[in-house]
């Protein structure tokens, strides 16, 4: 059984505070040193030891030199930069996939201005943010799948 | 026996061996699929970690439809072969015989293996071999030692794997073979398809009103009749093939039996530390509750 501290109810502050959903580390299991000095040096060496044996027994692997001259067969950029690759190789223009990438920082920084008259924080109270956050993610997640297929299938992703 | 077969020496690994200093280019494509044009699926297991100085199995499979047939030199139909070519990490090698077990040796089979060439010993050709029987084959390979051999290290290392079933569809001349589709040399009509010794003369007359002859070998079969109108480049037979080629990457890890031995000790040691503190823990919470000055 763990050492459990009582909440105090007839200390005012603590009551005050319980009344706005806060003041939860007043009572429970005390952090020192019951779980700063004791559980986290458990979790800590259970990490080390799981990174160690992964070190060990699935080291990673050291990669054929670059050849600035081979071209791969098939180029992709890093997972993170696969939407916008796909823009940039699905449209037929350079200049319009510069312009459709600058829809990005011009996206986010349109972010503080969208339904700001909303006082709500919650995104179920907020319908058009949300709404734009969704849409924004489903497209990106369509647009980097579809990096990721031949060509003739990318914008169907092969479905149809 | 190479008058018996002639076609025997139609699509073999050797080729590629008098070709290529390496079977892999510089961009990661295995040489075999410049004449077999065609892709087909290839799988290898391996065995995730080996230690060193040891024999183990690497299993090419190079699946197809057993029953297929394909088009031979002749034009005639038989079964088709299959080859493998397996690149390993510098300083593996093929299993020299007196180290392969009685059991591996059986697994193997009549299987001759040959090296790319006397100083890559870690790329490893097979085939021909009738591959109604060899859809799977397995490669006996020793792993280096890093004590005795200076130029390996413990690490993780790739191996890349080519398979290939039926004949290619281009010599390394760039000549066509009769396994694979012919096409029209110009633009026109179809003036006359007439079938020759060695297979058929397909007579193109074009606009101008003269006349090309584009020669099929016997293998494919025309798919135009005369009168009809063909675009240059157009196919003007089918396409024979039913084989192909296909490339796989898999990694394999060289792994030191002390390293494996520090890390069990590691991990006891860790356990040990943390029942430790558990248990300091549990100590102190009694003394906690003893004096319940928290």
């Amino acid at each position: 059984m763990s050492i459990l501290k009582k909440p105090d109810l007839s200390d005012p502050i603590l009551r005050q505070k319980l009344a706005k959903g806060m003041g939860h580390n007043y009572y429970g299991e005390p952090a020192w040193p019951n779980d700063l000095l004791y559980m986290f040096p458990v979790v800590i060496l259970g990490t080390i030891a799981c990174l160690t044996g992964l070190a060990v027994l699935d080291p990673a692997l050291v990669g054929e030199p670059a050849d600035p001259f081979a071209t791969p067969l098939e180029i992709l950029p890093e997972w993170y930069l696969y939407p916008v690759f796909q823009i940039l190789r699905i449209v037929p223009n350079k200049l319009l996939g510069i312009v459709l990438q600058s829809m990005i920082p011009l996206g986010l920084i349109a972010i503080p201005f969208i339904e700001s008259v909303n006082k709500f924080q919650n995104p179920f109270r907020r319908p058009i943010a949300t709404a734009v956050f969704l849409f924004g993610t489903v497209f990106t997640l369509y647009l980097g799948i579809g990096a990721a297929l031949p060509i003739d299938k990318s914008l169907t992703l092969g479905l149809f | 026996a190479d008058w018996l077969q002639p076609q025997a020496a139609a699509a073999y690994p050797f080729w590629a061996q008098e070709n290529y200093a390496s079977p892999r280019e510089a961009t990661g494509k295995i040489v075999c699929a410049n004449c077999h044009l065609a892709k087909k699926p290839t799988e290898v297991e391996v065995p995730h970690s080996v230690l060193p100085d040891t024999v183990f199995k690497a299993v090419v499979k190079i699946p197809y439809d057993r029953s297929s047939q394909q088009v031979l030199g002749d034009g005639s139909k038989g079964g088709l072969n299959v080859g493998a070519v397996l690149m390993l990490p510098d300083g593996f090698k093929l299993a020299p015989e007196d180290r392969i077990s009685e059991e591996l040796k059986e697994e193997i089979g009549n299987v001759y293996f040959t090296n790319y060439s006397a100083d890559q010993e870690n790329i490893i050709l097979v085939g021909p071999l009738p591959g109604d029987d060899h859809q799977e084959i397995v490669f006996p390979v020793l792993s280096p030692d890093p004590a005795k051999d200076k130029n390996v290290f413990f690490g993780k290392y790739q191996i890349h794997v080519g398979g290939n079933r039926g004949r290619g569809q281009v010599y390394p001349t760039g000549q066509k073979s009769n396994n694979g589709v012919y096409t029209a040399s110009a633009a026109g009509v179809i003036d006359a398809v007439t079938e020759t010794a060695s297979g058929y003369d397909i007579v193109i007359r074009k606009a101008d009103g003269s006349t090309v002859t584009d020669a099929v070998p016997a293998g494919p079969s025309p798919i135009v009749a005369v009168g009809s109108e063909v675009a240059a480049g157009a196919a003007l037979t089918n396409d024979p093939n039913v084989g192909g080629f296909g490339q796989i990457d898999t990694e394999i890890v060289l792994q030191s039996s002390n390293r494996v031995l520090g890390v069990i000790a590691f991990f006891f040691a860790v356990m040990l530390a943390q029942i430790m503190l558990v248990l300091k823990k549990k100590q102190v919470e009694k003394v906690q509750a003893a004096e319940l000055n928290f």
